[in-house]
């Protein structure tokens, strides 16, 4: 890959809360069909790196450069769990038309064609009977399709997860391996996980991060580099198909 | 000695609850009964439309920082001689703008403890001005614990006025003050301005804080800020704009239930508003808790 071709460029990023950095002089790369994990420790600044990515945080040092920047409200971004209110009041189709913001703009209210795109993406995610329940009732994988679902109807050029495997049943896995090879096909998407098992079958690049970025690429992700990473060693268990970035591994169940 | 609180208590002689019935038209021919029954319900559109916000985004702490910090300019302008309002609203939303910034991390993220702080500060300065001020001074006890009764026809212009301006900006901005009470990090990452609407936000709540400060006084209108929303929510509505509604119509049964209950009881208005609400929040909390009962 050349940086030609290059979507995302984050050039030697530190970056930290208080005073101490939690992330260390980080590059990364991310182009037009990558579909990267950013594996690593907890606290070892994942999300940190993702917060950064997103102009959510201003690094101390380095520059993170869109190539091509995303157009307004083009941006797809699935939080964790944690960070909003389960029991706020809202419709489920409510929450996902809040997808629409970023495109509709200031002044505006959402229209037939936001109302229409919302209705089709419920449609997909197998969510469109609980349409007018309040978000509170929804299930963990539900409430998961719901999050990606909003994140989607905004058509985004770049879609970003953050630990989307938490809490997902059967019916959302497969919504979700379906949608994201689909998606994939056009758009890069970006997964930050402390699991990669969940979505091992898709990824073809993996980066590394705790503090610093260690390993970042597509080609095989080895022990010795995850145990540099986690400062321990770690075994490289997948329990799906192992895939090319995950090396060859005897069959264990934890 | 003065009356703190002003009690609906005329005519003075006893007379039993039927007569006093047939007498509401009476009572509701005094002009300063109309008044009071006008800036109820103004203030029962705020606190439920306001409130919904300020309870969702927890933003109650905040909203009482605010409410005693604009004690401070109450009695600033009652020791200038001017209308204490002003110097209420010109403070709000001044604590309200300075709450946003530190909000953001300015001074090194310390907001809690500032809204302790300021909430202290705001009440010691305007206790100091209204020591300093010659002669005594009952009207400043009501805006501690409100008095509605004393609310002039001008008043309830100008609170009409200031309802009006914050329903406007809230319709404008609707969708995006929902997106950011409900998930800011995600508003921000489609582009919305989030800081200028947390701050639009807090200063709506600081010219809502002037408009309750009329009806139950500072100490008080905290509870027309979180009861109506609270009890809204009890009802496990499905969207935010049904919970806004069922606060306003809640908020409107607690003031004006609140003082017709201050007239027959004989007690003062605000606290008659605050209990009324209470016991409307008990018996929905009943009713949920016994309809959620397992059968059998």
């Amino acid at each position: 890959m050349t940086a030609a071709d290059c979507l995302l460029e984050v050039e030697g990023v530190t970056f930290g809360y208080d005073r101490e950095a939690v992330l260390r002089d980080v590059n990364l790369r991310i182009h037009p069909r990558d579909f990267l994990a950013i594996i690593g420790p907890n606290g070892g600044g994942k999300t940190t790196l993702l917060r950064v990515i997103l102009g959510l945080e201003q690094p101390w040092r380095g520059t993170v450069r869109w190539h091509r920047p995303p157009g307004a409200g083009r941006v797809g971004y699935v939080p964790q769990f944690s960070t909003f209110d389960r029991n706020f009041p809202l419709a489920l189709e409510d929450a996902v038309l809040m997808g629409r913001i970023g495109r509709r703009g200031l002044l505006r209210r959402y229209n037939r064609e936001d109302r229409k795109a919302v209705a089709a993406m419920l449609e997909r995610l197998k969510l469109t009977s609980m349409a007018r329940a309040p978000i509170a009732d929804l299930s963990g994988g539900q409430m998961q399709r719901a999050l990606i679902g909003r994140a989607l109807v905004a058509e985004p050029d770049i879609l970003f997860l953050d630990e989307p495997t938490s809490s997902v049943d059967a019916e959302t896995r497969t919504v979700f391996t379906e949608l994201l090879t689909e998606l994939n096909r056009r758009i890069p998407i970006v997964v930050v996980t402390h699991d990669v098992t969940g979505v091992a079958a898709q990824v073809k690049q993996i980066a590394c991060v705790n503090r610093k970025l260690y390993y970042h690429g597509d080609g095989q992700l080895t022990n010795e580099q995850l145990a540099e990473a986690y400062g321990c060693p770690v075994e490289l268990i997948a329990h799906g198909v192992p895939h090319r970035v995950l090396s060859e591994h005897p069959h264990h169940h934890h | 000695m003065p009356t703190v609180c002003p009690t609906v208590s005329f005519p003075s002689t006893p007379i039993t609850t039927i007569e006093r019935m047939s007498d509401l038209s009476l009572l509701f021919s005094y002009e300063f009964v109309q008044n009071a029954i006008a800036a109820g319900l103004l203030a029962s559109v705020l606190s439920g439309v306001v409130g919904t916000f300020v309870v969702v985004k927890r933003l109650v702490f905040i909203a009482g920082g605010i409410s005693h910090a604009a004690f401070a300019g109450l009695g600033i302008c009652y020791y200038l001689g001017m209308n204490p309002l002003i110097g209420a609203f010109v403070v709000a939303v001044l604590a309200a703008l300075l709450l946003a910034w530190l909000g953001e991390g300015g001074a090194g993220r310390s907001q809690d403890a500032f809204i302790g702080i300021l909430w202290a500060a705001g009440m010691a300065v305007g206790i100091v001005f209204i020591h300093l001020t010659p002669g005594y001074a009952p009207n400043l006890m009501a805006y501690l614990f409100g008095d509605i009764l004393t609310v002039t026809r001008t008043d309830v212009y100008l609170l009409a006025v200031l309802v009006g301006a914050v329903l406007l900006v809230m319709a404008l901005f609707y969708k995006e003050l929902v997106a950011v009470s409900f998930d800011e990090t995600f508003a921000q990452v489609q582009g919305t301005p989030v800081r200028f609407f947390v701050a639009l936000l807090l200063v709506l709540v600081a010219l809502s804080v002037i408009l309750l400060i009329q009806v139950v006084g500072i100490v008080l209108l905290i509870a027309l800020f979180t009861l109506p929303p609270v009890i809204a929510l009890m009802l496990a509505l499905r969207s935010f704009a049904t919970v806004l509604l069922a606060a306003v119509l809640l908020a409107m049964l607690m003031t004006t239930g609140g003082l017709a209950g201050s007239y027959w009881l004989d007690l003062p208005s605000g606290p008659s508003i605050v209990l009324f609400g209470i016991a409307i929040g008990a018996v929905v909390r009943g009713v949920v808790w016994l309809r959620q009962r397992p059968r059998g």
